[in-house]
C-alpha cells in the first residue's frame, strides 16, 4: 500500500462530496402531505446495454484519438515498469561486488525512464482527457437538446427537480469521472496488467504468490459494490432533496424576507443538508471498511511474494536482485490495486448518471410536423376544430366535457369563464402541450404539437431569460437582425424602454441581470411572439400577470401581436371579450353560450350576468368610508 | 449574523479552525498511519537482506509478523484517522451551507443581486463541500509530510549523505510542485466560473422551458446552449491539458530523484559502508517516497480548487446589504401612519404621500414602475435615493428591517409559494412556531416576537380565546376573505394538498388566492398588496375586493392596482402619474373628474 491508496480514498472521498445527486428527490424528508409528491413519475433511465452502446456511438467520430491515447498510456506504463528491474540490477552490481562505473549505466536507464514516462504520461493523459471532455460536451449537449423537447406532462409528473438534478448533478457526476477516474482507472488497469506481465518474467511463481491476494480482493469488492449501491441510492435521494430546498428556500429568499420565515427555512435547509451529511458519512465508512479488508490482501500477498523469493533463492534458480525486483513489484502494486478497486465504484455510480443521462436523450423526439411555409402568416391563417374533446390531469377528476369549438381563420375567439372553468386547459390542448384524453384538435389540417411553430402560446407565466435582451428575442427567431428586433419591440410598445436601458439592447437581463418588471417582461414575452410569428396564436390571460396597471398598455400590444393571426384570447378582462369577434363562456368544463358580445347580451345568459357583474364594478359606487 | 468585511482566506481559515480537533485526530492517526506505510518498505528490505540473502527460515517468520503487527498498526490509524478528516471536511461543508443561506435570508439582503438563484445554490453546495475539502487535503498534506519526514530520519540513521540528499531533494521537489501548480489554479478557477456559467445557462433555459414551448423557440435554446457548452469544454480542455504536464512532470521529477538515490546508494553499498538491506529499503523507500510527493501535487491542486470556492463564498457572505443602518425597534403598538416625503419614484420630482392610520387606501398607477418602487421603498428592500419613509413619524431607515417587516407586510405580486401543502404556504409563521424549538436564530426571535405581539394586539377584534383557537379562525377568516377556500375545495386533498414547486400546480387565479390569504393571514398593523387579483376573474375578484375590505378594517392597507374593483373599496384612491401625486380622492370621485384616471383605471 503506498500512500497513492490514501488519495484515491480522497479522491473518492472529493468525488462523493461533488455529489451523487440522483434525479430522485423528494420521498425521503418531504412532509408533504399531497398528491404532488407521491405521483411522480421519474424519467427514464437507460439500461446497461444501451448506455454502452450510446457511449460507443459518441466514441465512434474519435477513434484515432482513442488509440492515440490509448497506445502513449501502454508506452508510459511499460516504461515506467523497467524501474524495478533496473533497481534490482543495480543490487547485483552490488551483491556481486562489481566496480562503481557498473553504476552509471543503470543510473542513467533509470533517469531515462523517468523523463520518457513522463513526457508520455502528460501526453497520453492530456489526449485521454480530450477525448472524455469532447464525448461528455457531446452528451451535454444532446441532453439538453433532448430535454427541452420532452413532452411538457411528462415534465410536470417528474417534477422539474429531476430534470434539473440530471442536468447539474448527473452531468458534473459524470464530468468528474470522465476528468478524474477515467484516466486513473486506465492508468491503474495498465499497471497491474503490466506488472503481473513483468512479475511473470521474472518467475512464473512470482505471478502464482502475488496472486494469493486476488481472492481477497475479488470478495472484497463484491462485498463493497454490495452494500455500497443501496447506500449511495440513499445519498443520491438526500442530497437532490437538500437540492431543492436550497433552490425553492433561495429563488423565495424575497418572500422568505418579507413574512420573515428565515427561522422555518434555515431549519428545513439544516434538517436536510444533516441528512446528507450523514448518509455520506456512512458511505465513508464503508470505504474505509473496504481498505481494512484490502490490507488483508496486501499483507498476505506481500508474505507470499517475499516466502517465494526466500525459496527461489534458496534454491538457486533466483537471484537476491530478482527477488528484490518482485518485492518491488509487488509493493508497487498495492497503489494502482486499490485505486482501480475503489474507481470500480465510481465508474459504477457515473455509470448510474450517465444512465440517467442517456435515458433522456433516448427518449422519442416528438415528431414535429416539417416546419415549412404553413408557419408563416402569408400562406393564410389555418382554422382551429375542437370536436368532443375531453380531458383530465388526475383519472376520475375532468376537467373538460366533450368540448366542440371551431374558430374560423383570422377569427378572434375570447374564452370567457371562472377561475377553474377549464380555460387554461383548454388553451394548453389546443397549443398542443396536452393531448386530449378524448376527442380531437384540429389546426389547418393537423393535430397541434409542442413544436409551437403551428400555434404560438403565450401564457401569464412570465421567463425573462438571463442574458442580453437581444438574446433573449433571438431566441424565438434566430437569425433576426437588429432592425427586425427593434420593430417587434416597437409593435408591442417596449422599444422606448428597452433602448433606455444602460446597454441597450445589450443589457443582460433576467436572473443576474436587470430586473423587468413585471409587464415588461410580459411585453417581452409578446414580442417573441411577433418574432416567432406562428399563424396560430394562443394567449392564456397572457397581459393578467403584468398587473393592471400597465394592462392597456399590453393590450394594445396583444391586439398588434393578434393582427392576421387565428386567435384564442383567455380572457380575464372582460374588455377583451367585448372586442373579440366570439365570445365563447366555459363553465364547469363545457362551452355554455358562444356568440358575439352583443348576441350574448341579448341572450341574458352566464355571459351577460358577469358582463354586469363587471361592468357593475366599474361603475363608481364604494361603499363609502 | 453577518462578519463584516471577509476574504476567501478567511473563509478558508475559520472552516479549518472550526475543525481544529478532528483535523489535529486526523493528522496524528494519518501519520502513524504514514509510519507504518513507510516502514513497508524498510521491512522488505530487512526480510531481503536477513531472510533471503541469508537464507534463515527462522527469521523470515519473525519479520513476517511484525509485518502483520504493522499492518494490524496501520490499517487502525487509517480507519480512524481518515473518517476524522472526511467528518470534518463535511461538517465545515455544512457550516459554510448554512452561513450562505443564512446571509441569503438576511433581513438587509442583497446576497442575491447579480446572481442566478441556481448560482446560488451551487455555491452553498458545490463551493462549500471544496471548501470543506480542504480540511481533508490540509490533513493529507501533513501526513504525507510524516511520511516524507520517516523516512529521511530513517535513511539519515542509515546514511547521512543518502538521508541529506532525500532531506534537502524534497523541498526542491516541492517548491517545484508547487511553482507548476500556479497556472494551473489561474485556469482551474476559470474553468470553475465557465463551468458554473454553463449550468447557470441550463438551469435557466430549464426553468424557461414553457415559455420556450409556447413559442417553438426549443431549437434556438438548444443552439445558444451548445455555444456556452462549447465554450466551457474549451475552457475544461485547457486546465486538464495543465493538469496532465504537471502530472508528467512531477513523474520525472521524482524518477529522477529515485535514480540520484540509487547512484548514491549504490556506491555507498559498494564501498561498505551500507548493507545491501539498508540499500533495498533506500530504494523501497525512494519508490514509496512517490506516494506523498504525488500527494502533495493532489494538495496543491485541491488546495487551488479550495480558496477559489472560497473566494465565492467570501463572495457571497460579503455581499454588501442592499438596506444599511436601522437598528431600533419598531415603536409599539403600530398605530400604522405611514409617510411619504420627497420620495423618488422613478419621476423627476419627489413624491410626497400620507397614508392615513386604519385606513384602506388604494394607489393607482400611471407607471408600473413607478409602484415596483414604492413597493420596494415600503418594505425597505431599498432605501429611496432621496426623501424620506416614515412609519409613525420614525424614518424606516432607523429601523431594524425584520421588525419592519413584521408591522409592515409587502405582498410582492411576484411573491412565491414554497414547496408544500397549501395549509403550510397560508401559514408559514405558524409552520415555523410549531416545527421551531426555543432557540432559534435570532432572526426569527424577532419574528416570532413581532407576531405574538400582533397576535396580542388583538386587532381582529372579535376573535378571542386559546391561541390555538385564534390561529385557526384567523386562517380561516383570511382563507374566506380571499376566496382562497375555495381553492382548497377544489383540490384532491383540500388544504392539505401540496402545491407543486412554486405553486406550479395551481392556476395563476388559484395562485394569487392564496398568495393573499398568506398576506391576510399573517395579519400585520400595514398591509401592502400589490396586483393581487389581476389572474382572477371578474366575478370572484369583487368578492375578494369585499373580503379584503372587512377583514383588514381598522387597519392600515394599501392596494397597489389599477382595479376598479378593489380601488372601488377603497376609503381613499392616489393616482401616481409619472412619478407624482396626480389626483386624489375617492374613486367615485376621480371617475367622473380625473381624465388621466380613468385612462388608467378604466380601460
Amino acid at each position: 500500500m503506498t500512500t497513492e491508496e490514501t488519495r484515491a480514498a480522497q479522491t473518492e472521498a472529493a468525488q462523493k462530496a461533488a455529489g451523487r445527486t440522483e434525479a430522485g428527490q423528494t420521498a425521503a424528508g418531504q412532509t408533504e402531505a399531497g398528491q404532488g409528491e407521491a405521483d411522480r413519475a421519474l424519467l427514464p433511465t437507460a439500461s446497461p446495454a444501451r448506455t454502452r452502446a450510446a457511449v460507443r456511438e459518441l466514441l465512434r467520430p474519435h477513434r484515432g484519438l482513442a488509440w492515440a491515447g490509448f497506445g502513449l498510456m501502454v508506452l508510459a506504463t511499460s516504461v515506467g515498469l523497467l524501474t524495478q528491474p533496473l533497481l534490482g540490477h543495480i543490487v547485483d552490481v552490488v551483491t556481486e561486488h562489481r566496480s562503481p562505473d557498473a553504476l552509471t549505466l543503470p543510473v542513467l536507464a533509470l533517469a531515462g525512464v523517468a523523463v520518457v514516462q513522463g513526457v508520455t504520461t502528460a501526453l497520453g493523459m492530456s489526449l485521454v482527457s480530450r477525448l472524455g471532455e469532447t464525448v461528455l460536451a457531446r452528451l451535454r449537449e444532446l441532453f439538453v437538446e433532448r430535454a427541452l423537447s420532452l413532452p411538457l406532462g411528462r415534465l410536470e409528473k417528474a417534477g422539474s427537480g429531476d430534470l434539473n438534478a440530471r442536468v447539474t448533478r448527473d452531468v458534473s457526476r459524470v464530468a468528474d469521472a470522465v476528468r478524474g477516474a477515467l484516466p486513473e482507472l486506465a492508468r491503474s488497469a495498465l499497471s497491474i496488467v503490466l506488472t503481473l506481465g513483468a512479475l511473470a518474467l521474472l518467475d512464473w511463481r512470482f505471478l502464482l504468490a502475488a496472486l494469493v491476494a486476488l481472492p481477497v480482493q475479488a470478495h472484497t469488492a463484491r462485498w463493497y459494490v454490495r452494500n455500497a449501491v443501496p447506500l449511495y441510492a440513499k445519498e443520491r435521494i438526500a442530497t437532490g432533496s437538500q437540492q431543492q430546498q436550497l433552490l425553492d428556500t433561495i429563488g423565495g429568499a424575497r418572500t422568505v424576507r418579507a413574512y420573515r420565515l428565515q427561522a422555518g427555512h434555515t431549519r428545513r435547509v439544516t434538517d436536510r443538508s444533516r441528512a446528507s451529511v450523514e448518509l455520506t458519512m456512512r458511505g465513508v465508512q464503508l470505504v474505509l471498511r473496504f481498505y481494512s479488508r484490502l490490507h488483508i490482501a496486501e499483507y498476505a500477498g506481500l508474505s507470499a511474494v517475499l516466502v517465494t523469493g526466500f525459496l527461489l533463492v534458496r534454491s538457486g534458480s533466483a537471484s537476491v536482485g530478482t527477488a528484490t525486483a518482485a518485492a518491488l513489484y509487488f509493493h508497487s502494486l498495492f497503489g494502482p490495486v486499490n485505486t482501480a478497486l475503489v474507481l470500480l465504484d465510481d465508474a459504477q455510480s457515473a455509470t448510474a448518471g450517465l444512465a440517467r443521462l442517456v435515458g433522456v436523450v433516448d427518449e422519442p423526439a416528438p415528431t414535429f410536423a416539417e416546419r415549412g411555409d404553413d408557419r408563416s402568416t402569408a400562406a393564410g391563417a389555418p382554422s382551429v376544430t375542437l370536436t368532443a374533446v375531453s380531458h383530465a390531469y388526475v383519472p376520475g377528476r375532468p376537467v373538460l366535457h366533450g368540448v366542440d369549438l371551431e374558430i374560423r381563420p383570422k377569427e378572434r375567439v375570447a374564452l370567457v369563464g371562472t377561475t377553474g372553468a377549464g380555460k387554461t386547459t383548454l388553451a394548453k390542448l389546443v397549443a398542443g402541450l396536452h393531448r386530449p384524453e378524448s376527442g380531437r384538435i384540429d389546426v389547418g389540417g393537423v393535430e397541434p404539437d409542442e413544436s409551437g411553430r403551428l400555434v404560438g402560446l403565450v401564457t401569464q407565466e412570465v421567463h425573462v431569460f438571463a442574458g442580453p435582451l437581444a438574446d433573449d428575442l433571438r431566441l424565438a427567431r434566430p437569425l433576426a437582425d437588429d432592425e427586425e428586433l427593434r420593430e417587434a419591440l416597437a409593435t408591442v410598445g417596449a422599444l422606448g424602454w428597452a433602448e433606455a436601458l444602460p446597454e441597450g439592447l445589450e443589457t443582460v437581463v433576467g436572473d443576474g441581470g436587470h430586473r423587468l418588471t413585471a409587464d415588461r417582461a410580459q411585453q417581452l414575452a409578446l414580442a417573441r411572439l411577433l418574432l416567432a410569428d406562428p399563424p396560430v396564436v394562443v394567449l392564456d390571460e397572457a397581459t393578467a400577470e403584468a398587473g393592471s396597471s400597465g394592462a392597456r398598455q399590453l393590450d394594445a400590444a396583444a391586439e398588434q401581436a393578434l393582427r392576421g393571426r387565428t386567435a384564442l384570447v383567455v380572457a380575464h378582462r372582460l374588455s377583451q371579450a367585448a372586442t373579440a369577434d366570439r365570445v365563447v363562456v366555459l363553465s364547469d368544463g363545457r362551452v355554455v353560450e358562444s356568440g358575439t358580445h352583443d348576441e350574448l347580451l341579448t341572450a341574458d345568459g352566464a355571459y351577460a350576468t358577469l358582463w354586469h357583474a363587471w361592468s357593475g364594478s366599474r361603475s363608481p359606487a364604494p361603499d363609502g368610508p | 449574523m453577518r462578519s463584516g468585511e471577509q476574504s476567501g482566506r478567511d473563509v478558508l481559515t475559520r472552516s479549518v479552525r472550526g475543525q481544529a480537533r478532528r483535523v489535529g485526530l486526523g493528522a496524528a492517526l494519518g501519520c502513524v498511519h504514514q509510519l507504518g506505510e513507510a516502514l513497508v518498505p524498510v521491512l522488505i528490505g530487512v526480510v531481503i537482506d536477513q531472510a533471503v540473502a541469508g537464507q534463515d527460515a527462522g527469521r523470515l517468520a519473525l519479520w513476517l509478523v511484525v509485518l502483520a503487527v504493522m499492518y494490524v498498526a496501520l490499517s487502525w490509524s487509517f480507519r480512524l484517522g481518515a473518517r476524522a478528516g472526511e467528518r470534518s471536511a463535511e461538517e465545515a461543508a455544512h457550516t459554510l451551507r448554512l452561513a450562505i443561506v443564512r446571509r441569503v435570508l438576511d433581513a438587509r439582503g442583497g446576497a442575491e443581486e447579480g446572481r442566478l438563484p441556481g448560482e446560488l445554490a451551487n455555491v452553498a453546495t458545490e463551493d462549500a463541500k471544496r471548501v470543506g475539502a480542504v480540511n481533508m487535503a490540509l490533513m493529507s498534506g501533513m501526513w504525507a509530510v510524516a511520511g516524507i519526514t520517516a523516512s529521511a530520519v530513517w535513511l539519515l540513521l542509515t546514511s547521512v549523505p543518502l538521508g541529506l540528499i532525500v532531506l534537502l531533494g524534497t523541498p526542491v521537489l516541492l517548491w517545484l510542485g508547487h511553482l507548476l501548480s500556479k497556472p494551473l489554479e489561474r485556469r482551474s478557477e476559470a474553468e470553475q466560473d465557465r463551468a458554473a456559467h454553463a449550468s447557470g445557462v441550463a438551469a435557466d433555459l430549464v426553468a424557461g422551458l414553457r415559455v420556450l414551448k409556447g413559442l417553438g423557440a426549443q431549437q434556438a435554446a438548444v443552439e445558444r446552449y451548445r455555444r456556452t457548452s462549447r465554450a466551457s469544454l474549451a475552457a475544461t480542455l485547457r486546465a486538464a491539458r495543465a493538469e496532465s504536464w504537471q502530472t508528467g512532470l512531477v513523474l520525472a521529477l521524482t524518477g529522477g530523484f529515485i535514480a540520484l538515490i540509487a547512484l548514491v546508494g549504490g556506491r555507498l553499498a559498494l564501498d561498505g559502508s551500507l548493507t545491501l538491506g539498508q540499500l533495498v529499503s533506500a530504494v523501497g523507500l525512494a519508490l514509496f517516497l512517490l506516494g506523498p510527493l504525488e500527494t502533495f501535487a493532489w494538495v496543491n491542486a485541491e488546495l487551488a480548487q479550495g480558496r477559489a470556492s472560497a473566494a465565492r463564498v467570501a463572495e457571497v457572505l460579503a455581499a454588501q446589504p442592499a438596506v444599511v443602518g436601522g437598528q431600533d425597534p419598531v415603536p409599539d403598538p403600530v398605530r400604522g401612519e405611514l409617510r411619504l416625503r420627497g420620495v423618488r419614484l422613478g419621476g423627476p420630482d419627489g413624491v410626497d404621500l400620507d397614508l392615513t392610520a386604519g385606513r384602506l387606501t388604494g394607489i393607482a398607477v400611471t407607471d408600473p414602475a413607478s409602484a415596483e418602487a414604492l413597493l420596494r421603498c415600503l418594505g425597505r428592500e431599498t432605501d429611496p435615493e432621496s426623501g424620506s419613509v416614515e412609519l409613525d413619524g420614525v424614518p424606516l431607515t432607523r429601523l431594524d428591517p425584520a421588525g419592519l417587516r413584521a408591522a409592515v407586510l409587502v405582498a410582492a405580486h411576484d411573491a412565491v409559494l414554497f414547496d408544500g401543502s397549501l395549509a403550510a404556504n397560508v401559514t408559514p409563521q405558524g409552520e415555523a412556531e410549531a416545527r421551531s424549538g426555543p432557540a432559534e436564530i435570532g432572526q426569527a426571535d424577532g419574528a416570532d416576537g413581532a407576531d405574538g405581539a400582533d397576535g396580542a394586539d388583538g386587532a381582529d377584534g372579535a376573535v378571542n380565546g386559546t391561541a390555538e383557537g385564534t390561529a385557526d379562525l384567523r386562517t380561516e377568516r383570511a382563507m374566506a376573505a380571499a376566496h382562497a377556500d375555495e381553492v382548497a375545495r377544489s383540490l384532491p386533498h383540500g388544504a392539505a394538498t401540496g402545491v407543486g414547486e412554486g405553486g406550479r400546480s395551481l392556476s395563476g387565479g388559484q395562485r394569487q388566492r392564496v398568495l393573499l390569504a398568506r398576506a391576510l393571514r399573517a395579519g400585520p398593523p400595514v398591509l401592502v398588496v400589490h396586483d393581487p387579483t389581476t389572474a382572477v376573474d371578474a366575478v370572484t375578484e369583487a368578492r375578494i375586493a369585499q373580503g379584503l375590505r372587512e377583514i383588514r378594517r381598522g387597519r392600515t392597507t394599501v392596494v397597489v392596482t389599477n382595479s376598479p374593483a378593489l380601488l372601488a373599496v377603497a376609503d381613499r384612491v392616489v393616482l401616481l402619474d409619472g412619478g407624482r401625486v396626480g389626483a386624489e380622492g375617492t374613486h367615485a370621485e376621480l371617475v367622473q373628474a380625473d381624465a388621466t384616471y380613468r385612462t388608467a383605471v378604466l380601460a
